[in-house]
């Protein structure tokens, strides 16, 4: 019996060991990406990487600023979540007060396929339907911009949004809308006075994590807006060509002499656009634990 | 107000309506216009031959293995790893700050950019552990990729398992590991097989993750170890669609090949919903 | 309280001032209690009574749930379960449970009956004998001999139940508990739930919780009433019925409340 228990316990600590594998990991992330970051600022500012507007990592006077990569990730981000969240919040009220069930439960799987598109094949319809699409609409030189980035961009975060809001609006108790509905409100009223409100933590939770995943979109922006680093102006910058800072890694990281200070200061971009997402998590993950209505 | 509840309420569901179509229009367009140009490409010699005159003719051979060699090699090292700490999560841990520690890293894991697991994966294995740009190292950095996917879903499989069959094995004197082992885990099989399906799918189309660790723009050959360099369907997609040697003339190619990486991630999307369909009244006691 | 009434050397559990706590609230208050061999004892009372949370200090199964906290002794025979010696684990194969809502694994009949044998080191080749030994002490052989390879989950509720109740047969403990076995059950299915209990108290110590009074009254040996987590009165099952001691016994009994 104790050699069993001693077994039992055995096991408890092997598991334990792997599951806080997962902590080990996101700190050797943290640990890689910002020491890796350090080293750029052996020979460059702090404060001049996070106030730089000038991003010209090869020129002679090489110039790291991270404001043009900064403020391209956030127009197409902007734009996307303007485009996305109306449609994506409208999406899940239909979906889940709306239409039968049977419809329902044809059209929230549909929308997942959406989830399951990989990026680089975003990027292509991008290229090939989207980008030529804007450019003759607006009469452009070129059709890589950011809206076109922000377009693509929402369509790519709605089924989060959708997805997590859904989730919200159905776990609002029906005691809550029978009560609405048994004083006279129609549907609709109950829906945006008594549902939606009910629901807004969950939905806010779902729009920011809709934000983490477009600030974090790498191919498809690569593939579509043109990655010009030039700080866009607002909003006309919504028609100029923008840089990500996640394109930029992308972009650059390929050909770059590793250790030289170029390569380190990829790596800082990374670490800022990973402090970004991880705030991010973090905000949503509570906003999250609040909404859940305790139903037996 | 000027209008009618009901004709206020008529209009906002109209409204509603119209935003679903329009985003069920979007999921329609993209597949439709995708399949329609690319079905044309896809023959047994697209998908079994080499790319030849510089990738503007030829197949897509060997990017198809490539992206198997990382589906495996991801899955051998993520899968055991990532059902293990569900096992811990769902089954042992408490509610203390440990688990909430290991709750966060896994779901800020989940939220981390796929560039930054490329980062981390160039930072990490191809140059500290020097692995080189390599099969070994692409496959771990896509490991950590999905491996959150993968706890996720194996603790939410284990959840679905009823308390009951827990209890009963334990009145039979049965241990908790054992009980785990032998009643929870073959009850929670098809919540796991799913999870690992749909992460079977991001592996293949993900991008970002293998730019630094591994992918090449062409290699004249199969790779003949875990320490080769690869070719891979999706960035293989990205190199022809931006950077070929004649971007207009492999769109045929292009297309094929968002193709067929669009097949191979769907229909493995469908055999998880398939799976969790068949299987989610069966558990219910 | 009253006394209890059987004889002390022939009593398999003693159970000595038992208090248990969930949390900051207690749920059994100083119950003591001494139950004979091959007997079958009722626990009847208004649900929330304590007397499911008795029956599960008896096996120790209320050591899975956390902020749980006992005191007091329970013994069987002689020594006690709580002891630093005693593992739950090998105490649970002495002392089985079925539950209220039956809940055969997803498995066949076969594998469910051996699950527990295999798991505890029964050679192979007995395994077919053990199993059909099972089934006939539950009653159900004669539904099942000729389907022992298909799902559990295909049968009735009631034979479901039984199959419950062949699985802890096959672990030979030698004290059974049932937890409402009869209460997601139609009367059927339950009248031949209780004749199985009866015929089962010549090999096994038997205790079963039950919310059905007739049930008590029909099967038992002896009878206790919990109210409140105490136990307000316990003695052979006809004089609680006819001529219980405690007023609140003889209102629950009667109906008036619960």
């Amino acid at each position: 019996m104790f050699n069993r228990n001693y077994k039992e316990k055995m096991i408890e600590s092997v598991l334990f060991s792997v599951s806080a594998l997962t902590v080990v990991i996101l700190f050797l992330i943290c640990l890689f990406l910002f020491r890796n970051s350090l080293f750029l600022f052996n020979d460059f500012s702090l404060l001049d990487f996070l106030t730089g507007r000038f991003w010209y990592p090869t020129s002679v006077n090489r110039q790291f600023g991270l404001l043009p990569l900064f403020f391209g990730s956030l127009i197409v981000t902007v734009g996307a979540i303007l485009f996305s969240v109306p449609l994506g919040i409208a999406s899940a009220i239909y979906i889940s007060e709306i239409a039968h069930p049977k419809v329902a439960d044809f059209l929230k799987p549909f929308i997942e396929i959406l989830a399951g598109i990989p990026s680089v094949v975003f990027g292509f319809f991008g290229l090939v339907v989207l980008v030529p699409f804007v450019q003759k609409t607006f009469n452009l030189p070129t059709g890589q911009t950011a809206l076109t980035g922000s377009i693509m961009l929402g369509i790519m975060a709605l089924p989060t949004i959708i997805t997590i809001s859904e989730d919200a609006i159905s776990s609002v108790p029906s005691t809550i809308k029978q009560g609405s509905l048994a004083l006279g409100a129609t549907r609709w009223q109950t829906i945006y006075k008594v549902i939606i409100p009910a629901a807004l933590s969950g939905i806010s939770a779902a729009v920011m994590l809709g934000v983490g995943r477009a600030i974090g979109e790498t191919m498809t922006l690569m593939m579509i807006t043109g990655n010009t680093a030039i700080i866009p102006s607002f909003p006309g910058g919504f028609l100029e060509s923008v840089r990500t800072m996640t394109a930029t890694i992308a972009l650059e990281m390929g050909e770059v002499p590793q250790g030289s200070d170029h390569f380190y200061a990829l790596f800082a971009v990374g670490s800022v656009l990973f402090i970004i997402t991880f705030l991010i998590n973090l905000i949503a993950d509570s906003i999250k634990k609040k909404y859940r209505f305790k139903v037996d | 107000m000027g209008l009618s509840s009901k004709t206020s309420e008529k209009i906002a569901f109209s409204l509603l309506t119209l935003a679903t179509l329009t985003v069920a229009s979007f999921v329609l367009v993209i597949l439709v216009y995708i399949i329609l140009n690319g079905y044309g490409a896809i023959s047994i010699e697209f998908l079994t031959e080499m790319p030849r005159r510089m990738m503007t003719q030829g197949g897509i051979y060997p990017a198809i293995v490539g992206t198997m060699y990382l589906i495996i090699g991801s899955m051998v090292a993520a899968l055991p790893i990532g059902v293990i700490a569900a096992i811990y999560l769902n089954e042992y841990a408490g509610e203390n700050r440990t688990t909430w520690l290991v709750e966060m890293a896994i779901n800020n894991l989940a939220g981390t950019p796929s560039v930054v697991f490329g980062l981390f994966g160039l930072a990490l294995f191809v140059k500290y552990f020097g692995f080189g740009p390599s099969i070994l190292s692409a496959s771990l950095t896509l490991a950590l990729l999905i491996l959150p996917v993968i706890i996720r879903s194996t603790k939410e499989a284990l959840l679905t398992v009823p308390n009951e069959y827990r209890e009963s094995s334990l009145a039979l004197g049965v241990s908790k590991w054992q009980t785990i082992r032998y009643v929870v885990l073959p009850a929670a099989i098809p919540g796991i097989v799913t999870g690992s399906i749909l992460s079977i799918g991001r592996v293949a189309g993900e991008t970002a993750p293998i730019l630094f660790t591994g992918a090449a723009y062409f290699l004249p050959r199969l790779p003949d170890s875990i320490y080769s360099q690869f070719m891979a369907l999706p960035y293989h997609l990205f190199v022809l669609a931006t950077a070929g040697t004649n971007i207009a003339k492999t769109r045929p190619i292009q297309y094929g090949t968002a193709l067929v990486l669009l097949l191979i991630v769907l229909g493995l999307n469908l055999i998880a919903v398939l799976i969790r369909r068949h299987y989610r009244n069966k558990l219910k006691i | 309280m009253t006394e209890a009434v059987q004889n002390v050397s022939q009593s398999q559990i003693e159970v000595e001032n038992l208090n248990l706590w969930y949390g900051e609230k207690q749920a059994l208050k100083n119950i003591s209690m001494q139950i004979s061999k091959n007997s079958v004892t009722a626990l009847i009372g208004p649900s929330g009574c304590g007397k499911s949370t008795f029956i599960r200090c008896l096996n120790r199964m209320n050591d899975l749930i956390k902020n749980c906290r006992i005191e007091g002794r329970v013994l069987i025979e002689g020594k006690d379960i709580y002891g630093p010696d005693v593992d739950a684990v090998d105490l649970r194969k002495n002392v089985g449970m079925v539950f209220q809502k039956p809940n055969p694994f997803p498995m066949s009949i076969y594998d469910n009956i051996a699950y527990g044998p295999r798991i505890h080191g029964a050679n192979k080749k007995d395994l077919d004998g053990i199993v059909e030994q099972a089934l006939r002490s539950a009653a159900i052989w004669e539904e099942t001999s000729d389907r022992l390879k298909s799902p559990a989950l295909s049968l009735s509720g009631g034979q479901q139940q039984r199959l419950c109740i062949a699985r802890t047969l096959a672990v030979k403990p030698r004290i059974i508990l049932f937890d409402e076995p009869t209460s997601a059950l139609d009367p059927i299915s339950t009248s031949r739930i209780e004749e199985l209990i009866m015929n089962l108290k010549k090999d096994y110590t038997i205790v079963i919780v039950t919310h059905n009074m007739q049930q008590a009254a029909r099967i038992s040996d002896y009878t206790g009433f919990f109210l409140m987590g105490e136990l307000i009165e316990f003695g052979q099952t006809r004089q609680i019925f006819h001529n219980p001691q405690e007023r609140s016994t003889e209102d629950y009994i009667t109906g008036r409340f619960g």
